[in-house]
């Protein structure tokens, strides 16, 4: 699913995000990456998306080499991809169906098996009930679920998850963490990052890998 | 292409959003688009009714040959047969002096009553001779090579200032033309590359999801198209406007024969619409290759 192979991440600044990461995650996993802010958590999470290019090491994610004049092999990559992002990225004056069905309408889906899709997801996530309301009417945690509704809606072999626990209550945080869980199944693969370790302190059948400073700290099995 | 079909209403609601995120720009725009094409409409007019002219004139090109003294009735003829048979003329006919006043009271009208003054017929029997505009030199040499002939009569003056007007407007015309479609470009690239920095984190968002830039520039293009679309069916509505009043004004003139409202019309609407169409899509483009570049 995941290789990466010494991998660096050297922003063109001067900022060194990553430095040699060796990891390899398989289908079906569920992985947490912790760290404080400034860890490396979400440049880890770009290069998987292929939001930026590693600078050093080799990188392969569902069998996409992540690497400069590949754009076209990284469009499809992403399309396998189901992202949560850190602030949502949904569409203001759209409802939620809307944002839903937005992640799908380029995956050659009909029209009906879209709509179908969106209500399904929205239902998974608990907001059937509110699939017809704008996204600025929508709490912070309605907002998250409607993200990873989105996400899940396109049925992707990875779901990548950036803080989606960041701005929300213990209570809320757990459910959305639960939620996130439930989608990992033999085929799909679900990668979370979190500030809130806490959280995940109990948690079962999972990897925690550990990042500071640009560098995975640790790793262990749950 | 499949996509394009099951989106083309998130497309047209899309271009509709983007268009109402910036109203009074996009409202300007329009207006522009409008002034335009109603001013390249305009300019398009005045020359195919300069060319109608022109070419009306040149099929009707005639020289007049006037006779030496009173010439008999057979030298007449002869000299009309003789006249016939020069390279470039295509009809040459005898009028009488009758004939002359008579075409002359048809085209005085009620003004006719001018020649009442006269005691006797003032006009004198002449030959018509039409002929093909480039061979005019030719003819006139080979006239003043005839005996019986006191002068000829041409009307090169006034074909040669048609011509000059008629080029003047050609040219204008195309000036006008580039002008336009550099302007129409120029405000549509403006206002597409406005929508695309308004909404730069949706097309980022949709980008990271995998989104083909064709599905992303897509309502963009509709966008443009819009606004030249509807820019060019207003300033159409214009034009009939314009050209009905115009042509109610000038009524039927006797010397220049308008070209048919009716056709003038649609083949003005007919330009204005697929220039519209494709300054359009020429803008969009533009406006997102340089907002990618950008």
């Amino acid at each position: 699913m995941i290789k990466s192979s010494r991998v660096c991440l050297k922003y063109p600044e001067g900022t060194i995000a990553l430095k040699n990461i060796d990891l390899r995650i398989e289908p079906g996993e569920l992985v947490y990456i912790t760290g404080p802010s400034g860890s490396g958590k979400t440049s880890l999470l770009k290069l998987f998306m292929g939001d930026e290019y590693p600078t050093a090491g080799v990188l392969e994610v569902l069998k996409q080499p992540i690497v400069r004049g590949q754009a076209a092999g990284i469009r499809k990559l992403r399309r396998l991809i189901g992202p949560v992002f850190q602030e949502f990225r949904l569409i203001k004056g759209r409802t939620a169906m809307e944002n839903v069905m937005l992640g799908m309408r380029f995956l050659d889906v009909p029209n009906g098996s879209m709509k179908e899709n969106a209500g399904n997801a929205l239902a998974k996530v608990g907001l059937a009930q509110k699939a017809f309301s704008l996204i600025e009417h929508m709490s912070w945690g309605e907002c998250q679920r409607v993200a990873i509704a989105r996400a899940i809606a396109r049925k992707p072999a990875l779901i990548i998850a950036d803080e989606p626990t960041g701005n929300l209550d213990k209570d809320n945080a757990v459910r959305i963490l639960e939620l996130l869980k439930s989608f990992k199944d033999r085929e799909t693969t679900v990668i979370v990052t979190t500030h809130a370790t806490h959280l995940i302190r109990d948690e079962k059948d999972f990897r925690h890998i550990h990042m500071n400073n640009g560098n995975m700290e640790w790793e262990r099995l749950g | 292409m499949k996509n394009t079909l099951y989106n083309i209403g998130y497309f047209l609601k899309e271009a509709r959003t983007i268009i109402l995120l910036n109203p009074l720009s996009n409202a300007f725009s329009l207006l522009s688009a409008v002034l335009i094409f109603f001013i390249l409409a305009i300019v398009i007019s005045g020359w195919c009714i300069s060319n109608q002219v022109v070419a009306a004139i040149q099929e009707e090109a005639e020289i007049n040959v006037y006779f030496k003294g009173d010439p008999g009735n057979i030298d007449a003829i002869k000299l009309t047969e003789g006249i016939k048979g020069i390279a470039g003329v295509r009809e040459a006919r005898l009028v009488g002096e009758d004939e002359a006043y008579g075409r002359m009271e048809k085209i005085l009208g009620k003004e006719s009553r001018v020649l009442e003054f006269f005691n006797e017929n003032p006009f004198s029997p002449f030959i018509e001779v039409n002929i093909n505009i480039e061979g005019m030199e030719h003819i006139i040499k080979e006239l003043s090579r005839m005996e019986g002939i006191e002068h000829v009569r041409d009307n090169r003056e006034v074909l040669e200032r048609l011509w000059g007007i008629s080029e003047a407007l050609e040219i204008l015309g195309y000036l006008i033309l580039i002008a336009v479609g550099i302007t129409t470009i120029v405000i549509i690239a403006h206002i597409i590359r406005m929508g695309i920095y308004d909404n730069r984190e949706q097309i980022n968002t949709l980008r990271l999801m995998g989104a083909p830039e064709i599905f992303i520039a897509f309502p963009y293009l509709l966008e443009g198209l819009i606004i030249t679309l509807a820019g060019s069916v207003i300033a159409s509505a214009l034009v009939v406007s314009a050209l009905k009043y115009l042509y109610t004004q000038i009524g039927p003139l006797p010397f220049i024969p308008l070209p048919p409202r009716e056709s003038l019309t649609v083949n003005l609407i007919a330009l204005i619409m697929s220039l519209g169409a494709v300054l359009g899509i020429s803008g969009s483009f533009f406006g997102i290759s340089s907002a990618k570049r950008g």
